[in-house]
């Protein structure tokens, strides 16, 4: 028991010690290589929603091991380790939005060299299926929350093209239980996504919706949704993207809608 | 003598104050007589007359919309059991709903909400899904709580309404008190006074010889119609406040079977699109058939027209479409539920049992000014 507790005060007082340094991650739009904003440039499509929550953002040291990002509490986008990105900004093709934008996690590491970052897209379990309507910021938000669903949509995200779009959410499905007492889902969908040659403070981490899109022609009049259903065939590529196998809706493959591009 | 007396006294005010703050629900009347259970109430949101004021206020409000073109009213007509007579409900900006509006008459007995989401148990979160959810919009408000609580901070009447409402709250504007007074207005709206309640009560002449030869049926084998559509509520999906177990039925009533394996059209699929269990493919919650004559057309998807269109499906033990995109024989659906086997009705048994599903509309409950439009009668309140 002592020792226990003499451990626990040399570690805190190691961590107390320990240097840490603001760091932030950036996120940015793309598709086929172009900027995305809700106010379509020629011949780039309008981003008609990206929004998204993101957890336990990791970077990777020189020594391999992993350092947490231990996010700010800003009261309005993170709190307790969990962020909301929103990359639209409510004009032109984003009526749904809003104008406040968030293109940036922030919080300390510890002080030293970092190559690579992971992270998991989604609002942890527990806090997916608490009671919206006393949620805290940023789970405050009622178009991220899916109210016929029980959780928070992880990501939301949307395309227009002239007639033509497409748009995703993404969440738990097959979720047991009744709403603020969930036992358990049966499809989580929580991506786990890690970009080995991700630099702080250098690099970008991008949304491709090149890869989001990857199969499905953005062109051919017809308007296309991802609900997240576990048989919506319109889902099976952006699963792929995010790594999150459709069938079985676990995570062994790679995914390919983050990107990392140098600033 | 003297010394018991203040003690006597003290304990009956304590067993009072007990009493009080067991049932919060003290002062409020759901209008039943004693045969009927009561409705179940979540803890956090006992009714008060006061609160369903404020709810029957916000429900016929169309600032809760994003081009305040409609209120919850606007697909829960009064007059039509709270249903709208559409076969889809069609949203503020247009957009159609694969599903049509059910009615609101006696959902406060519902174990579950909507035509077929396990999930939702409580009327407080269900008001959210027409409200925020975008997809399909309904109301709209996506993103913009803010705006619906500045509109009730910046109107006088619901400064009063909300402040009797929820006397004990610091700050009462927000959308838990919308919610949470919308679900009290929903669950006020109760209907045991059709003709068919005065027969159960002794009044042999408050509904037709035919009505009676048609609830026969109603509750024979032959027919099966109640085991879905079963006690007084006339839905297996039925819970109240001395519910001991959780009632829930989802059925497939073999109204589609597109690749002969049973599929549903794809954005109908029932059960099967929140489970995405293949088993649960075209299952959907037995409605209540209180008011049914007055909520058509029937099924999910408004597809059937008429009582007679419907109970033919049932007659026949599911539906065959011979032509167009959802051609098929849902009578062959593997997944089809065992009570729909068919059945032969004469014509006078049909026009027996349409009689008595006929008995089954509360006209009190249609036209009752407890439940109706408030905007309509005080020029001072419209917005």
């Amino acid at each position: 028991m002592r020792i226990s507790v003499c451990l626990t005060i040399i570690c805190l007082c190691a961590s107390c010690a320990e240097p840490r340094v603001p760091a932030t991650v950036i996120f940015a739009a793309q598709y086929a290589g172009q900027s995305l904003t809700c106010d379509a440039q020629h011949g780039v499509p309008a981003l008609t929603d990206l929004r998204f929550f993101v957890h336990d953002i990791e970077l990777r040291a020189a020594d391999g091991t992993w350092s947490t990002l231990r996010l700010a509490n800003d009261g309005d986008w993170q709190q307790d380790g969990l962020a909301l990105l929103d990359l639209e900004d409510g004009s032109a093709a984003c009526p749904n939005g809003t104008a406040e934008m968030n293109a940036a996690v922030t919080g300390t590491l510890p002080d030293g060299d970092y190559l690579g970052l992971r992270f998991v897209l989604g609002v942890p379990f527990d806090r997916n299926h608490a009671d919206p309507l006393t949620a805290s910021a940023p789970l405050d938000d009622s178009a991220m929350h899916w109210h016929w669903r029980s959780g928070y949509k992880f990501l939301r995200a949307g395309l227009v093209s002239g007639t033509d779009g497409f748009w995703i959410h993404l969440g738990s499905t097959g979720c047991e239980g009744t709403v603020g007492n969930i036992a358990a889902c049966r499809q989580p969908n929580r991506a786990r996504i890690e970009l080995a040659d991700f630099v702080p403070g250098q690099d970008t981490v991008v949304v491709d919706f090149s890869a989001l899109l990857e199969g499905t022609a953005l062109d051919d009049g017809e308007a296309s949704d991802c609900s997240s259903a576990p048989s919506e065939k319109s889902c099976k590529a952006p699963f792929a993207a995010f790594g999150l196998d459709f069938s079985s809706h676990r995570a062994p493959a790679g995914q390919s809608i983050f990107r990392v591009v140098n600033r | 003598m003297n010394r018991i007396l203040p003690i006597g006294l003290v304990a009956v005010v304590l067993a009072a104050v007990f009493a009080w703050w067991l049932f919060p629900d003290r002062s409020y009347s759901w209008g039943i007589d004693g045969s009927l259970p009561p409705p179940a109430v979540p803890v956090d949101n006992p009714m008060t007359d006061d609160k369903v004021e404020l709810g029957r206020r916000l429900f016929y409000d169309t600032r809760l919309s994003v081009n305040n073109t409609m209120s919850c009213a606007t697909c829960h007509l009064q007059a039509l059991a709270f249903t709208d007579g559409r076969a889809r409900a069609v949203g503020a900006t247009g957009q159609f709903h694969p599903r049509g509006a059910m009615t609101l008459v006696n959902v406060a007995y519902a174990s579950r909400l909507t035509w077929a989401n396990p999930l939702l148990d409580r009327l407080e979160d269900q008001a959210l899904t027409p409200l925020f959810g975008d997809q399909p919009v309904e109301m709209g408000m996506s993103g913009r709580d803010q705006e619906i609580v500045e509109m009730l901070r910046g109107d006088a009447l619901y400064a009063e309404l909300v402040s009797r409402a929820f006397p004990q709250e610091q700050d009462p504007y927000s959308i838990v008190s919308v919610v949470r007074a919308m679900a009290a207005f929903v669950r006020s709206i109760i209907s045991f006074t059709s003709p068919y309640d005065g027969y159960l009560r002794g009044d042999n002449d408050a509904i037709s010889e035919s009505a009676v030869r048609g609830m026969d049926l109603f509750f024979s084998e032959r027919l099966e119609c109640f085991h879905c559509h079963g006690g007084f509520n006339f839905t297996d999906s039925t819970t109240h406040a001395n519910s001991r177990v959780d009632r829930i039925g989802y059925h497939n009533t073999g109204l589609y079977n597109l690749d002969g394996e049973g599929q549903f059209p794809s954005d109908n699929t029932g059960l099967f699109d929140m489970t995405g269990d293949r088993r649960d493919m075209g299952r959907f919650k037995a409605p209540t058939l209180r008011n049914i004559a007055v909520t058509a057309p029937y099924m999910h998807d408004g597809s059937i027209a008429t009582l007679e269109e419907a109970i033919a499906h049932y007659a026949r033990g599911g539906r065959l479409i011979e032509h167009g995109p959802n051609t098929g024989d849902g009578r062959r659906s593997p997944f089809k539920s065992e009570f729909i086997r068919g059945f032969e009705l004469t014509d006078v048994e049909q026009a027996d049992l349409i009689a008595f599903l006929e008995s089954l509309t509360d006209e009190r409950v249609l036209t009752d000014p407890r439940w109706s439009d408030p905007f309509s009668m005080s020029e001072t309140a419209t917005p």
